[in-house]
């Protein structure tokens, strides 16, 4: 499904500077493993990565898919395109950004391809954003009552529902961003889109399982 | 609200409820520069509807993290490699 939203309002609407900018070289997760060894084609090298990488990556590929056995079917396309490609690698971005672009777009091909897809639309999360007249609420929220939240046994159950029923891109930026807390602008790399898209189609995906859960939680109005 | 911030909002000194919400991402991920984020607070803390929808919004991100429990299954890492060796220029060790 290709994202139909306003691509140039979400680039220039929001002006706020990058906080993080890309690095040229390898850190973080990958620091252990030696990057030239493995741009020089050195197996072992690629193996830690495999090792390495693997149970975060799979997560990730889960997590947009629901379906373990395609994840990891996936997971062993995604090193095979990696191992093929790792002298496309230019370092412009972190090895781990570069190999999970490689493993979300093969996910998501998979996601096309099998038609399994969401149940809302792009246009439908947009009207479940708050309205405002005067740049004020037309309508006060709701409070959620706490006990509701606590106590109800399949709250997990009904957020998970909610994810999944979010178009695919904006599931795959709640999953790369609120699960598994990459920064902002390393969802940008990895989904090839700016960081102002990546930070408008969050706060939409927030604001629609905000919507989704709120009957659910709603405090009911005293007798 | 109070009628000062009311008034400050109507003037465009003061963020209102619509422009509080569209960087509510921001000022939630901390990505907010200490003069809007104090500018963002100042309403937040007398709009009785931002407040609940704030709340709502960080527990709806809360609920999402601690959601969608992933299994790795324990040879993984393993049955990748293997399939790299039958389907690459691949031996590793």
């Amino acid at each position: 499904m290709e994202p139909t939203k306003e691509k140039e309002s979400e680039q220039t609407a929001r002006q706020l500077p990058d906080s993080e900018v890309a690095t040229t070289t390898a850190e973080g997760a990958e620091g252990a493993i030696d990057l030239e060894a493995l741009l020089a084609g050195d197996e072992k090298a690629f193996e830690q990565l495999v090792i390495q990488e693997s149970p975060r990556l799979f997560r990730v590929i889960v997590r947009i898919l629901g379906d373990d056995d395609e994840a990891e079917s996936i997971l062993q396309e995604t090193y095979l395109q990696a191992y093929q490609r790792m002298h496309t690698f230019r370092k412009e971005s972190k090895l781990t950004t570069w190999l999970y672009a490689i493993g979300i777009n093969l996910a998501r091909a998979s996601l096309r391809k099998s038609r399994r897809l969401s149940s809302l639309e792009d246009q439908e999360v947009e009207k479940m954003q708050p309205d405002f007249n005067r740049g004020m609420f037309v309508e006060t929220p709701g409070a959620w009552d706490p006990s509701k939240i606590t106590e109800l046994s399949d709250r997990q159950q009904l957020v998970r529902r909610g994810i999944e029923q979010l178009p695919e891109d904006y599931r795959t930026i709640v999953v790369l961003r609120d699960i598994e807390e990459y920064s902002t602008d390393e969802v940008a790399q990895m989904l090839d889109i700016s960081s102002g898209a990546v930070r408008v189609r969050l706060h939409r995906a927030r604001g629609a399982l905000r919507k989704l859960l709120d009957p659910h939680f709603r405090r009911q109005p005293a007798e | 609200m109070k009628a000062l911030t009311i008034l400050k909002t109507a003037l465009g000194l003061a963020p209102g409820c619509k422009k509080v919400n569209e960087f509510l991402a921001e000022y939630v991920d901390g990505e907010l520069d200490d003069k809007t984020r104090m500018q963002f607070e100042d309403h937040i803390g007398l709009c009785g509807c931002c407040n609940h929808y704030l709340d709502q919004y960080k527990t709806t991100i809360s609920m999402t993290k601690e959601t969608m429990e992933v299994n790795v299954p324990s040879q993984l890492a393993e049955h990748t490699l293997t399939f790299l060796r039958k389907n690459a220029d691949f031996s590793g060790s």
